[in-house]
């Protein structure tokens, strides 16, 4: 499904020049559940940041399904966001202003094709068991609650992809059990997920892991069966 | 320390923000600047005479008309000329002096030649009322000899130049030119007078020749003023004056007078912004409109500036939490930021002083004023201003975000910006802000459409190519001079014609003006009550439809072929006239059309016949409501004619040529010529000034109104940079996110409208009812000024939010 190749990144500030990520090549196939790991700034979330279109790469090719995602411009970047990819955070990133079932439903806000979109964002706070919170703002929730929500604002579009960016990081051993199980249960139904984290443990539920350094990617492995 | 570092961190912020440093500070700084010079200008009006010592003991006795129906009712500023004296007949003791003549009453010969000048008849007690400020000499003994005259500083330099004035002789012209003795020099009268002379000379004891309405009850020639110690005695002194009037009017004015007449007191500090007669009180309505103005542009500005500071201080939680973290106690908190507030207000105040510096020299040129910064007074004001506004803007950084638990703030994804009720209060000020903005807009709109109105709408005369001559009803102009300054007037090149008529365009009716009620006509209405219909009766005399040229509705005009028309002989009256009146008595004697009108007779015991009607001829002030007007004709001259000559070609050649043939036939009588368009501005010189300002000041509030959405377009911008990233990430292109922004922020704005359209809509129908003629209140003045704000806003957000959009989601995510 994701074909990346020679994928480079590079920074350039004040003639300090960094290597965010250099000459990935990476695949990853539909229904594939992909970990990756490294030390702070090898480039995890740079690499996750590219494979979700928020950011550029300076150099390489991004294929996804059959498209080449270079060719597209900012606007139809926008839309292939809102209906291919879902997006789960460390610090979650729910609106403070909006309920949590609005904050679900900003992830169909920007669709054309939403259809019933009460109905699915009813759907998608139930998968994550948030439902009986959904009138209640962020802050009055728990982290653990926040990042369900999250994950509910992630797959109410039915994302073609899952980009998660240490979603346990932020939450207690229980809470971080409980998202990883959600994500296991989603892979399970046919999702494919690409997740970062810091988590030896977390990283092993995935099937396949790949570890990062500098830039580059030094190994990746699939889970024995 | 504290001190140090709030200077530092000021100027920090001042340095790194600039743009938006210059709007704040800019912003408050213009609000102070408006309301400084509108709030010099309201002070200068209602100065008027606080200058003259025991000003508060001073009262005018004015003259009050209150006859059935007649247009000229109400309170003028004037009374009999004899009054004073029958008044200290009957009060011995009263503290009291007439004022006769002003503002261009007389003349002083030159070289053969009378010019012009401000010349005052006072009473030998006139210093006992008014203690003008003497030079030199003596002036309540000078004013005791018949001879002798005082003369201003500065026309003591312009007739005698360095040499000493005292003991010089004079030719002043009053009642006819005489020989006086100058006994002493007074100060300049203030600008901030209404009194107005050059020249002081004795009242005559006994009335000048022609002067036969000197004892005449209900005319106005001089002003009367008394002194009372207190009020008490001046409200006693007033109950008695209805036995006065009962006492000494006897039955000119039927069986009692006071039904007719009355002589309210009127302070005399109250007396610049009073209306005279039943003109509406526009003086006192513009000064209220522009005070308010002031105050709500200087509102707008502080709401704008506090909105600002207290939005861009929010995004200063980290900083605070951080110096929390390295020690810093909240005290010490609480003190950097209101330092820093009042600092920053202290340097907007400053700027704002400086600007009104820089705008009045221009304001006191359009406005021929001589406005000043008080700062004795005004320093310490401005000291509590910059004081308050700092304390507002500097206590919610300074009390809340000193609260807030640094460990929380620190950990937090995202900075506190005062949450939804902080997002409420900022929307609520940008409501207000915007309201007040655009209900002076309307207001602006609907002023310029009216005086422009008033400056196009017919007058049933050609207003250019006419110039007048006031000083041809000259008492002192004898009858072959008049002849002869006519028939040298048809003989300049361009002259069309030259019409004479006791009226004249700018005031009104001379012997209206001047004698309160004479040039009012009283038309018995047969089978109605009361003594009949008051008119406004003009004597015109030859070639005065000629000059003024109105539209003929039936009938014809007046002229010499018919014996009828001539209304020479008074004691031919009860024979009856034939009269030219126009479509407003038509109306008001209640007949159909004004061909139904012709041929018609009214008034009774004293008939007049309609002959002709024409579209009404609007000599008057806007301001007031078009009287039925009858016309008669004098087939030599009417009593008290002024010339009007109507010429086409150079307004100049005909004004040298006029110059000339009066200095050369009537030297002795200065001479009184203006062109009729100038003496018209006149009437709308207020209104035009009140539109300037209140356009200059409405513009400016709407200028800070739209600082103020620029700087919370801004902040909130940099606020939800982070909300923006996230619905990026899920697929919001840039115009999603312009539009949600933009969106957002018109939502006040629109909103401003429920607040503005009721106000401006009150404002403006209770000004434009002081017109007899004026626009409709259309809708279009209050969506064109909710367009003009709405786009003004449009742009201003439109700027931050497109860049906004455009930032890159990955960087918007990780920005806090």
């Amino acid at each position: 499904m994701i074909r990346l190749e020679n994928i480079q990144r590079r920074y350039i500030s004040d003639e300090v020049e960094t290597t965010a990520l250099a000459d990935i090549n990476l695949h990853v196939a539909a229904g594939e559940f992909v970990a990756i790991m490294g030390p702070s700034g090898c480039g995890k979330s740079t690499l996750l940041n590219t494979l979700g279109t928020v950011d550029r790469p300076t150099g390489g090719r991004y294929m996804f399904g059959d498209r080449d995602l270079a060719a597209l411009d900012e606007k139809e970047l926008a839309a292939f966001r809102g209906s291919t990819l879902g997006f789960v955070f460390q610090s979650f990133n729910l609106i403070d202003e909006l309920t949590i079932e609005e904050n679900v439903a900003l992830g169909l806000a920007y669709r054309k094709d939403a259809g019933d979109r009460r109905a699915r964002v009813a759907a998608a706070m139930d998968k994550v068991g948030i439902a009986h919170r959904s009138r209640h703002f962020p802050h009055q929730l728990s982290g653990g609650q926040q990042q369900r929500a999250a994950i509910a604002r992630a797959i109410v579009g039915d994302p073609k992809l899952i980009l998660a960016d240490e979603p346990t990081g932020n939450l207690d051993t229980a809470n971080g059990e409980q998202v990883m199980s959600i994500l296991m249960g989603l892979n399970d139904e046919g999702a494919t997920i690409v997740m970062v984290t810091h988590s030896p443990s977390h990283a092993d539920m995935a099937k396949r892991r790949i570890d990062m350094l500098d830039g580059r990617i030094v190994a990746s492995a699939m889970r024995a069966l | 320390m504290t001190n140090r570092y709030a200077l530092l961190s000021l100027y920090r912020s001042l340095t790194r923000h600039r743009l938006y440093a210059a709007l704040d500070i800019g912003g408050l700084a213009v609000g102070v600047a408006v309301f400084l010079v509108l709030g010099l200008y309201v002070r200068f009006e209602t100065s008027f005479e606080r200058w003259l010592p025991r000003h508060d003991q001073i009262y005018l006795i004015q003259t009050e008309l209150h006859l059935p129906g007649s247009p000229f009712n109400g309170a003028y500023p004037a009374s009999m000329a004899g009054m004073l004296e029958q008044l200290r007949e009957d009060f011995p003791g009263l503290t009291g002096t007439r004022i006769r003549g002003g503002a261009g009453a007389g003349s002083v010969t030159r070289n053969g030649i009378a010019q012009r000048e401000d010349v005052a008849q006072v009473d030998a007690s006139f210093f006992d009322v008014f203690d003008l400020p003497m030079v030199a000499g003596d002036g309540r003994r000078a004013l005791a000899d018949p001879s002798a005259a005082l003369v201003s500083r500065s026309a003591a330099r312009k007739y005698f130049g360095s040499a000493d004035p005292i003991g010089q002789t004079m030719t002043i012209g009053f009642d006819g030119p005489q020989v006086f003795r100058v006994a002493g020099v007074f100060e300049d009268l203030p600008a901030n007078s209404d009194l107005r002379a050059a020249i002081l000379t004795p009242i005559p004891r006994t009335p000048p020749p022609m002067r036969w309405d000197w004892y005449r009850w209900g005319t106005a020639a001089v002003m009367t003023f008394v002194r009372f110690p207190t009020r008490a005695a001046a409200d006693a002194f007033a109950a008695k004056l209805p036995a006065f009037l009962k006492r000494r009017v006897g039955h000119d004015f039927g069986p009692d007078p006071n039904a007719i007449l009355s002589l309210p007191l009127l302070p005399l500090t109250d007396l610049h912004l009073q209306p005279p007669g039943a003109e509406s009180a526009s003086r006192v309505a513009a000064l209220v409109t522009l005070a308010i103005v002031g105050a709500l542009t200087l509102l707008i500005a502080i709401v704008n500036y506090v909105n600002l500071a207290t939005a861009r201080a929010g995004l200063r939680a980290r900083e605070v939490a951080m110096r929390k973290v390295v020690g810093a106690s909240r005290g010490a908190l609480i003190a950097q930021f209101m330092a820093e507030a009042v600092l920053a207000s202290a340097l907007a105040t400053l700027v704002g002083l400086i600007l009104t510096e820089l705008a009045l020299p221009f304001v006191n040129a359009t406005a021929g004023l001589s406005l000043s910064v008080p700062y004795a007074t005004l320093v310490p004001a401005l000291i509590a201003l910059a004081a308050g506004v700092g304390v507002i803007a500097g206590s919610y950084p300074a009390l809340l975000l000193s609260r807030f638990p640094a460990a929380a703030v620190l950990a937090s994804a995202r900075t506190p910006g005062g949450g939804r009720a902080g997002t409420r209060l900022r929307e609520v000020l940008v409501v207000v802000q915007f309201g007040l903005a655009i209900a002076l807009l309307t207001g602006t709109l609907v002023l310029v459409a009216q005086t422009r109105h008033l400056r196009q709408t017919d007058l049933g005369f050609r207003r250019d190519g006419l110039l007048t001559l006031p000083s041809f009803a000259a008492d002192d102009l004898a009858r072959e001079q008049r002849q002869a300054l006519l028939a040298a007037f048809r003989a300049i090149p361009g002259v069309v014609a030259v019409g004479t008529a006791d009226a004249v365009p700018g005031d009104g009716v001379a012997s209206a003006t001047e004698q309160g009620g004479a040039g009012v006509d009283i038309i018995a209405m047969p089978g109605q009550p009361g003594p009949g219909l008051t008119v406004l009766r003009v004597n015109s005399g030859p070639d005065f439809f000629r000059a003024y040229a109105p539209r003929l509705l039936a009938g014809r005009l007046l002229d010499d072929a018919h014996r009828r028309d001539d209304a020479t002989d008074w004691t031919k009256g009860k024979d009856g006239f034939n009269v030219v009146v126009d479509r407003t008595a038509v109306a008001a004697l209640g007949f159909r059309s004004p061909q139904a009108a012709i041929g018609q007779t009214v008034g009774g015991a004293q008939p007049r016949t309609i002959v002709g009607v024409i579209e009404p001829l609007r000599f008057f002030s806007p301001r007031r409501p078009q009287s039925p007007t009858f016309y008669f004709h004098y087939p030599a001259l009417p009593p008290r004619g002024m010339a009007t000559l109507r010429y086409a070609g150079d307004a100049r050649a005909v004004q040298a040529a006029v110059a000339a043939a009066w200095h050369r036939i009537a030297p002795q009588v200065p001479l009184v010529a203006e062109p009729v368009d100038r003496r018209l501005r006149e009437f709308y010189a207020a209104d035009d000034r009140a539109a300037r300002l209140l356009g200059v000041g409405a513009l400016l509030a709407v200028a800070i109104a739209c600082i103020g959405l620029w700087g919370l377009a801004a902040f909130n911008a940099a606020r939800r940079m982070h909300e923006i990233g996230i619905r990026k990430v899920l697929g919001a292109s840039s115009g999603d996110i312009a539009r949600l922004l933009t969106g957002q922020f018109l939502r006040p704005v629109v909103i401003a409208n429920l607040l503005a359209w009721p106000l401006a809509w009150v404002a403006m129908r209770k000004w434009l009812a002081g017109f007899s003629d004026r626009i409709a209140l259309s809708p279009l003045y209050f969506l064109t000024a909710s367009l003009l704000a709405l786009l003004v806003a449009v742009a201003t957000i439109l700027f931050q939010s497109l860049r906004a959009s455009r930032a890159a989601p990955a960087w918007a995510l990780r920005h806090d």
